[in-house]
């Protein structure tokens, strides 16, 4: 029996973002934008919605009198984004 | 990248692989305080061992320049933070390990100098009793310790940023470390220099060279 892949991550920039967070300690929105080749508004919504799930921390505050947006994977995303590649892993063994 | 668009299995995967090597990839290290530590212990032990050779004085301990050397450290530290747009789990776990280390250094200049200060009377006490001079002397086996302290973190940083330069680097302060045990002062102080020039001034070069040219391959995309 195959579970369904989980609809907020099976989302390629989403995806994305996760797979990059889940290696990093946090990331700074710059980077995550540069990396996953996105635009700024694109990911900013990706972004939003990976935060309602609870699956990323999002701090902004400012540096050098810029603001500055970071992102930080949490608990629940970890453990989505394992579920996410186990699921993943059943369905290619299939 | 598109928004929303629906992936198969494999692409999921090969995007995951995909971006998980890019995390890996997007972090590079300056070199420069790897660079700047290498060149002033390795002057620190030249000057000192001309020091012995030569048989002169300085009007200050040459070792002092270690202290003044924290001073832009700190900055260059701040500094690349402030630049660092990502932080890894392994930035933490090293910059702990260099603090450490450093903390281990001055503890250790802080006990050899006790050992230093209570062997002297020692030794000159055997010296007017026997008339000979003391059958052990400690600085021979104060450079060994120090470069074992080198070398650890040293190799910590090589092997967790598969980086061999400096995996190489801490090995070799060890091997210097076991032939500083049965050579004079004055090789030791050699071995030391060579050991901050493998361990750090050579492996902060190519930091620093391949650093640049993550630079420049940034700015050629971003064009």
């Amino acid at each position: 029996m195959f579970k369904d892949l989980d609809p907020i991550l099976h989302s390629q920039l989403r995806l994305a973002v996760m797979s990059l967070l889940i290696s990093v300690k946090e990331a700074e929105f710059t980077f995550l934008k540069e990396k996953a080749n996105a635009t700024a508004g694109n990911l900013s919504v990706q972004i939003q919605k990976l935060k309602e799930a609870g699956y990323i921390d999002v701090i902004k505050q400012f540096k050098d009198n810029y603001p500055q947006t970071i992102c930080k994977i949490t608990s629940t995303g970890i453990k989505a984004f394992e579920e996410y590649v186990k699921n993943l892993q059943a369905y290619l063994q299939k | 990248m598109e928004q929303e668009k629906k992936l198969t299995e494999q692409e999921s995967l090969h995007l995951i692989t995909m971006m998980i090597n890019k995390a890996k990839e997007s972090y590079h290290d300056t070199g420069i305080g790897a660079i700047m530590w290498g060149a002033v212990i390795a002057i620190c032990s030249l000057v000192r061992l001309s020091e012995v050779h030569f048989k002169y004085r300085l009007p200050f301990d040459i070792y002092l320049l270690t202290l003044v050397a924290i001073i832009p450290q700190i900055l260059i530290s701040i500094k690349e933070k402030r630049e660092r747009k990502v932080k890894s789990y392994d930035d933490t776990y090293l910059d702990y390990i260099w603090l450490g280390f450093g903390i281990c250094i001055f503890l250790l200049i802080y006990i050899s100098n006790n050992i230093f200060g209570e062997w002297g009377s020692w030794a000159n006490e055997y010296k007017n009793i026997t008339g000979k001079s003391a059958p052990f002397r400690f600085s021979e086996y104060v450079a060994p310790l120090f470069l074992m302290l080198y070398g650890l973190p040293t190799f910590i940083t090589g092997a967790a940023c598969k980086f061999k330069p400096m995996l190489w680097g801490g090995i070799f302060c060890w091997i210097c470390c076991i032939v500083a045990i049965y050579t004079s002062v004055k090789i030791d102080l050699l071995l030391t220099a060579a050991s901050a020039i493998l361990a750090w001034l050579v492996p902060g070069v190519i930091m620093e060279k391949e650093y640049r040219m993550y630079k420049k391959e940034q700015a050629q995309l971003n064009v």
